[in-house]
């Protein structure tokens, strides 16, 4: 009786944590069909003349759960009518596509290398990608504009792409994939006479499948929502990503915010849809172990 | 029983790539950040020891960002590993929907924090959404992100957001508890209590020390939310040491840049160490 009781418990308050994590995106999701007039009712706290009329001394920002009228208004603007949002998405996409790419490519071949390499003190080496990956960002920043300099790229996106597609956070993210893969399995190839490329493509790639989606994705989501990198190398605005530029987006333009909002999420929910499981792994294997 | 000739690793083949980044990228201009630290200028500088380090604890500015970073981890940290905890054991509980419930907590982790600024400031701002309810039941209002409560508001943001990534570890961790041990306590006649102090989080310490390290690193991300709903100058218990690089980005000054970076290498690889060690003791 009193398990049946402490399950619905558990239930209950699964449910409502639940539905307040989830209420900021439904809000943002169901006040991105309202049309424009009315989030600029909602959202601007100007005093207009009817309110001075009518004596009304504050005005405080009203969010509506549900609208009151629906339209695709907002979506029309941020697809269409607006090109300025499809070209910062671009941005988004011409700094994110080559270092999700980059990086797992690196990082495979760099995995496969350490498990393969007989080298006493490659566990030496492998210590230094594990520091390496440990500093936060802040740490990294410097660094990073100091090659930029050097190499003469600090206004070029190529200034963040290049140290992320060298990140070593993917190598040891792989290496700790493929640490369940039992040895035997090479040995037995290399008996058999194949060459490592050989074994790298026909048996280390398929066991690192998972692996490669769960890195993929984890630095799709780090780069997608970019801002640190962007805020000193990047200075001019239309060549910002839309993670920053999402936040100072320009008065005028505020009625079309929650629908664009809502398009530069889509991705990467999109992804977490597909492989909710290799997100959880990736988490998992990103652990130091 | 290694024939001595001379060919090369095939795995130094495929290492190559990634190791050359690794030092072009971050080992080489890491050293050299270390080496301009030590002068007093970039270009032709002469050796001036720890002056640079000297100087920036007597910068105010920085100690602010040092002290408000610090502040963040020391709170974040522990308040984020109780509430993920927590969600984790309910999710374990809980008999159906497990996916489902731990969808719901991965997704805020996977919004760009870009797309919910807008969201954030109608809620908080002095004529946001919280104040108009407060005003509605007859309470004054508080400016959230312009007084000292804006690092309350930034905290309840960050632990939104980034709930899910500890709670998938301890989740793994929970998974990895033999059931024998429960079975055993049981049969004991052990209560409720005792069973989570003794076993469960008993065995989740190595996995705890993990959520720890992770934790503080992750904890730095905080920045993203701050800069994106507060810009460049926030209120000055929100200011972290983040702010005081990008104003040094500004003046560029190297000095003041590379000194406060080898700070936070020493922090991060001191604290680091501190909680391997601990680890290692606690799983003795």
């Amino acid at each position: 009786m009193s398990r049946r009781y402490a399950d619905s418990w558990i239930m209950v308050s699964l449910i409502f944590l639940g539905v307040l994590f989830m209420l900021p995106l439904v809000v943002t999701l169901t006040n991105s069909l309202m049309p424009a007039n009315d989030i600029l009712s909602h959202y601007t706290t100007r005093l207009s003349v009817f309110d001075i009329v009518n004596g009304v001394k504050e005005r405080y920002i009203q969010i509506p759960l549900i609208p009151s009228q629906i339209s695709l208004s907002q979506y029309a603007d941020v697809l269409v009518n607006q090109p300025s949002f499809l070209i910062l998405l671009t941005n988004s996409l011409k700094i994110t596509v080559p270092v999700v790419l980059g990086n797992v490519i690196v990082s495979m071949l760099a995995a496969y290398g350490f498990s393969i390499w007989k080298w006493k003190h490659k566990e030496k080496i492998f210590f230094i990608y594990i520091v390496v990956m440990l500093m936060p960002l802040q740490a990294v920043l410097v660094p990073n504009y100091i090659v930029a300099d050097q190499l003469g790229l600090t206004t070029s996106y190529l200034a963040i792409i290049l140290p992320g597609i060298f990140s070593p956070f993917g190598t040891f993210l792989l290496r700790q994939n493929m640490k369940s893969l039992p040895k035997e399995y090479f040995e037995a190839a290399q008996v058999d006479g194949a060459n490592s490329l050989y074994m790298f493509l026909h048996i280390a790639l398929p066991q690192m499948k998972s692996g490669i989606a769960a890195l993929a994705m984890l630095v799709f989501i780090e780069y997608w929502n970019i801002v640190e990198q962007v805020i000193i190398f990047i200075k001019e605005y239309y060549r910002e990503p839309l993670s920053v530029f999402l936040s100072h987006i320009p008065s005028e333009n505020i009625s079309m915010i929650f629908a664009a909002s809502v398009v530069y999420m889509l991705l990467p929910l999109w992804f977490l849809m597909l492989g909710q499981k290799d997100l959880e792994k990736g988490i998992e294997l990103s652990g130091i172990k | 029983m290694n024939d001595k000739k001379l060919h090369i690793d095939p795995a130094a083949l495929f290492l190559m790539l990634g190791l050359i980044g690794l030092v072009l990228f971050y080992i080489w201009p890491f050293t050299l950040s270390l080496w301009y630290s030590l002068l007093d200028k970039p270009v032709k500088g002469s050796f001036v020891g720890l002056n640079n380090f000297i100087e920036l604890f007597h910068n105010k500015s920085y100690l602010m960002g040092l002290k408000n970073t610090l502040l963040f981890i020391g709170v974040s940290v522990p308040l984020g590993m109780i509430l993920s905890l927590l969600v984790a054991l309910l999710i374990h509980r809980v008999k159906r929907h497990k996916k489902l419930f731990t969808l719901v907590f991965l997704i805020p982790l996977v919004i760009p924090s870009g797309s919910m600024v807008f969201f954030w400031k109608a809620l908080f701002l002095n004529e946001g959404y919280v104040n108009a309810l407060l005003n509605f039941i007859g309470l004054n209002g508080v400016n959230w992100l312009e007084t000292s409560a804006a690092l309350y508001i930034i905290l309840l943001i960050f632990l939104w957001k980034n709930l899910g990534y500890n709670m998938v570890l301890f989740m793994a961790g929970i998974h990895n508890i033999p059931k024998e041990y429960y079975e055993a306590a049981a049969v004991d006649g052990a209560n409720a209590f005792q069973t989570f102090f003794r076993i469960t989080l008993h065995c989740l310490t190595p996995m705890t020390v993990l959520v720890v390290i992770m934790s503080i690193i992750n904890s730095f991300k905080v920045f993203k939310e701050i800069y994106l709903i507060t810009g460049s100058y926030p209120h000055e218990s929100i200011y972290m040491l983040q702010h005081f690089m990008n104003n040094m980005f500004y003046s560029l000054n190297y000095q003041k840049l590379t000194t406060a970076t080898c700070i936070l290498v020493l922090i991060i690889t001191l604290m680091v160490q501190f909680l391997f060690r601990f680890e290692r003791r606690a799983v003795e």
